[in-house]
């Protein structure tokens, strides 16, 4: 097994850490947003880029809801991005006790 | 290890290393973990001291006394309600900052959790009042305040915990009910020394527990 093996979609190091992230919630648990953009760190544009493409591969999902005039965008890891995450990890133990 | 992003693999992965992958991935599950923990280690340690001072405390004050019955100096509780407040405090800080923007089934299992806590709580100590109006006799007095509140919120917590299936609080809980009940044998002033030690060491293994759960690796076994 090399590198190229690994999950190119959570192989980028943002990513990675929003999927980690993501996946340290119970499942089921959604997280918004603005506490996930505090804790990554990211412009709000940067982190919908990488949303975009994990909720693209069926790996997170969103929810927009509206109370009152405010918005509030919720983010989750669906079954398929756990599994994908789980993947990855055991991709990375192989890979680690190769070397 | 600790990853230190390289500006040049940022974003698309270029020269993601599977050994910065692995370091990185345990990095974000640590700190994912720290923030969405509402019960932090730290606040267990404290809860080890407020204990050890609360339960001791009231131990010093009865030990080798004829008559135990009687309530603690005030000073010493002054210095309870003191820690008490700060106990109330930082735990709602610490579960207020754990659930922050986090919403869902395991979110509102936490909160009823709660709620049952504090009925619990309630109602664990509003016994005392029929107690006290039925002229309940010196050892009922003594041995009550002691042992049984904390042995109907720690069955409390331990059947709600398993029923939501978080079994690290359901062991913390079931260990404090034990210990309450083991120290109803202690005698009107043994009581509190034996609350006091076990509910000390209780706090420490769970801090000691919360330390090494939030920081064990998800990719090195």
């Amino acid at each position: 097994m090399t590198g190229d093996d690994l999950d190119p979609l959570i192989h980028v190091p943002t990513r990675l850490r929003i999927v980690a992230t993501l996946a340290a919630l119970p499942d089921g648990d959604t997280l918004s947003f603005t506490r996930l953009q505090d804790m990554i760190g990211l412009t709000p544009g940067n982190l919908i880029i990488h949303l975009r493409k994990l909720e693209d591969a069926d790996y997170i999902s969103s929810e927009k809801t509206r109370n009152g005039a405010v918005s509030i965008t919720t983010v989750a890891l669906t079954g398929h991005g756990r599994t994908a995450l789980g993947t990855y990890t055991q991709a990375l133990r192989d890979l680690l006790g190769g070397l | 290890m600790t990853y230190t992003p390289d500006t040049t693999a940022a974003g698309n992965g270029g020269n993601f290393e599977p050994q910065q992958a692995a370091a990185l991935l345990d990095q974000a599950t640590v700190q994912a973990r720290r923030t969405f923990t509402p019960g932090p280690p730290l606040l267990w340690v404290y809860r080890a001291f407020f204990v050890l001072v609360a339960f001791g405390g009231y131990w010093l004050s009865v030990r080798g006394r004829q008559d135990p019955y009687s309530a603690p100096p005030g000073g010493l509780l002054a210095v309870i309600f003191a820690l008490v407040a700060i106990n109330i405090g930082w735990s709602t800080w610490a579960l207020k900052r754990a659930g922050a923007g986090v919403s869902g089934p395991a979110q509102r299992k936490r909160q009823a959790w709660i709620g049952v806590m504090l009925v619990a709580w309630v109602a664990a100590y509003a016994v005392t009042l029929p107690l006290y109006h039925a002229s309940a006799s010196h050892p009922a007095w003594a041995l009550y305040p002691a042992s049984a509140p904390l042995m109907i919120v720690g069955l409390a917590g331990a059947a709600t915990s398993a029923a939501r299936r978080d079994w690290p609080t359901a062991g913390t809980t079931l260990a404090i009910a034990i210990i309450a009940a083991v120290a109803g044998f202690g005698g009107p002033a043994g009581a509190w020394l034996i609350m006091g030690i076990g509910l000390c060491a209780v706090c420490l293994g769970t801090a000691a527990f919360k330390v090494w759960q939030q920081h064990r690796s998800v990719v090195r076994p």
